[in-house]
């Protein structure tokens, strides 16, 4: 499963189009093309099912079986063009194997033969509260810890991407400015800590922000079937956000 | 200015930050501004035809002008900032549908059309100075609108609401003037609306929309000649890429519309300023997205509504109610708590001027970095 690292060498072949696309030719770029994909997504699901109440050996056990459900290609013979989103296609299908399948595997059968995947299931632990009441539902707690999985892993890219550039400095101090409207940016203030004038702070700043929304966009395509539904995608996890 | 050191409040909505804030920055405002910029990319990014003809190709064509740079392109044709010299003014040179070079229908149209709009002369409508036909290219000559489009502005996301609050009466001082003298624009759109360096509208290319269409004879009363009205428009549309801000009529039938299309129209850039967002499929009422006065939830849906006849059905209609809720205290349900107290909507015009002289900084920095 090296191709859970996700390393950026691997994008072009790892969007949900490739997934579907050659699922219904019996490739076995479909199952790279999953493993990949599954490897920034899985843990929305993990915390999925443990906001069902499964412990955590059996939450660990559904994903590492789930995952091997799907790689054996009987899962994603059915994917077509209809199953759009990557996210209501995981989920869904997750259901269907907590609720149908998993029962009847047993636990000794599981990663039979499969690598185990090498999660860190801990960090995955990280700030769960099954214990305080909230009245959001499991699915409606996915969609939005998924958001946050999609941002995060945008950021990563951006933050590896500036670092190899030899800025890392400047991408500490200037995240801020992603999540602000220009009429709030602090242009001077900033310039000031990066010991550059006005007017080179604002384009490296222009320059940070178009770079990211371009990875964002890109890392939502990676997750549709239609780049056309990036926006509409991009709206629905915005709502998940804010619900 | 926001303080970008706490850790604990986004310095953008002023709420708390989730525990599992992605880098410790709002999630909510993380997507949002790259939805508000990205709705741009992808509208601008719509297809166009080939490149605009050069400043000199142009240049030889209109020797009464010196043809200064060009502005861009939109759907409506290619635009040239210019001097005129027997007067020393600058003008802006539209040069329409250039693929109509040759089709003589267009020419009786363009002259009627052309005609009416330049009897257009309101301060809040950009005024045709002069239309004409040179070497087969059809073109307008208007004043030029020192400053910058609503686009420009909200490229950066939504405006504050009293920025909005002002900037919505004028445009509909210039919706009723029009519609007064029998004209729809057609193509309400954040392109066409225009912000002078005294943060004043200015709304561009009133009926340019029909005139390039060819819908025209239909709404005037006259026959259409056998010219495939409909088709055109699609075509039209098509390369405005504005479906967004078109009526519910006037995508299914482009040669019924009247002014009310022009009420929808402004109700969906109204919105779009007040939460940096386009109206979904499902319309959500702006101040569930954003903390602002409800009352103007109301007035923004009402523009909304798909049956032209539960809209305003006057210009003016909506600018009263506007200018009534501006003039008012606010009234606030606010969805989510804010550390600052939001300012009730004001008219502002501080507030635009500042945005319009900050957004043609930008722009010009912008373009020195890209030079």
């Amino acid at each position: 499963m090296s191709a859970c690292n996700s390393p950026s060498t691997l994008f072009a072949t790892t969007r949900w189009t490739v997934v579907c696309d050659a699922a219904r030719g019996g490739d076995s770029r479909a199952v790279e093309a999953l493993g990949a994909l599954f490897g920034t997504y899985w843990q929305p699901l993990y915390r999925y099912a443990r906001r069902r109440g499964k412990s955590r050996e059996d939450a660990e056990d559904l994903v590492q079986g789930f995952l091997a459900h799907l790689i054996k290609a009987q899962a994603l013979r059915g994917t077509g063009r209809g199953k759009g989103l990557f996210r209501a296609f995981l989920l869904a299908s997750f259901n269907h194997w907590m609720i149908n399948e998993w029962k009847y595997a047993s636990r000794e059968k599981r990663g039979g033969g499969v690598t185990l995947l090498s999660f860190d299931w801990e960090s995955a632990e990280t700030s769960l509260k099954l214990e305080s009441a909230d009245e959001r539902s499991p699915d409606k707690l996915f969609d939005r810890e998924w958001a946050l999985t999609l941002l995060r892993k945008t950021l990563d890219d951006l933050e590896a991407a500036c670092r190899a550039e030899g800025n890392t400095s400047q991408f500490e101090n200037l995240k801020p400015c992603l999540t602000l409207d220009s009429s709030q940016i602090p242009y001077a203030e900033l310039a000031a800590r990066l010991d550059m004038t006005e007017g080179a702070a604002r384009v490296a700043i222009h320059r940070l922000r178009k770079r990211y929304r371009h990875l964002l966009k890109e890392e939502v395509a990676r997750t549709l079937s239609s780049p056309a539904a990036v926006e509409s995608e991009m709206q629905s996890l915005f709502a998940a956000l804010s619900g | 200015m926001p303080d970008l050191s706490s850790s604990q409040i986004c310095p953008g909505c002023g709420a708390p930050l989730p525990e599992d804030s992605p880098q410790a920055l709002c999630p909510a405002c993380l997507l949002r501004q790259a939805i508000t910029s990205g709705t741009i990319i992808a509208e601008g990014a719509t297809a166009t035809a080939g490149p605009p003809p050069a400043v000199e190709e142009i240049a030889g064509k209109f020797p009464q002008f010196e043809i200064l740079e060009c502005l861009g392109r939109g759907g409506m044709g290619v635009v040239y900032k210019a001097r005129q010299k027997s007067l020393n003014r600058q003008v802006a040179i539209k040069i329409l549908a250039p693929e109509r070079e040759h089709d003589v229908r267009f020419a009786g149209r363009f002259a009627r059309e052309a005609e009416l709009l330049a009897k257009l002369s309101h301060p809040h409508i950009v005024t045709i100075h002069d239309f004409g036909e040179t070497a087969g290219l059809y073109y307008l000559v208007m004043e030029f609108v020192d400053g910058v489009s609503l686009r420009d502005l909200l490229r950066e996301g939504k405006l504050e609401p009293q920025q909005a609050l002002a900037i919505v009466p004028e445009i509909c001082d210039a919706l009723q003037f029009a519609h007064d003298h029998g004209i729809v624009h057609r193509d309400i759109k954040p392109e066409n609306i225009l912000l002078n360096r005294f943060g004043r509208v200015k709304v561009a290319d009133f009926g340019l929309a029909k005139l390039i269409a060819g819908a025209s004879e239909i709404e005037s009363g006259q026959s259409a000649p056998t010219a495939p009205a409909a088709e055109d428009l699609t075509e039209a549309g098509r390369t405005m890429g504005t479906p967004n801000y078109m009526a519910p009529e006037q995508t299914k039938n482009p040669n019924q519309v009247d002014s009310r299309a022009d009420i929808y129209s402004l109700g969906v850039v109204f919105y779009q300023m007040l939460t940096g967002e386009l109206p979904g499929k499902r319309i959500e009422a702006p101040s569930r997205k954003v903390q602002i006065d409800v009352r103007l939830d109301e007035v923004v849906l009402r523009a909304l509504e798909r049956e032209p006849e539960r809209r305003y059905q006057q210009a003016s209609i909506f600018k009263t109610q506007v200018e009534t809720i501006a003039s008012s205290p606010p009234r606030e349900e606010p969805p989510y708590s804010k550390t600052e107290g939001v300012q009730g909507p004001r008219f502002s015009r501080l507030a635009i001027v500042g945005a319009v002289w900050g957004g043609i900084c930008v722009g010009t920095l912008l373009l020195m970095f890209a030079a």
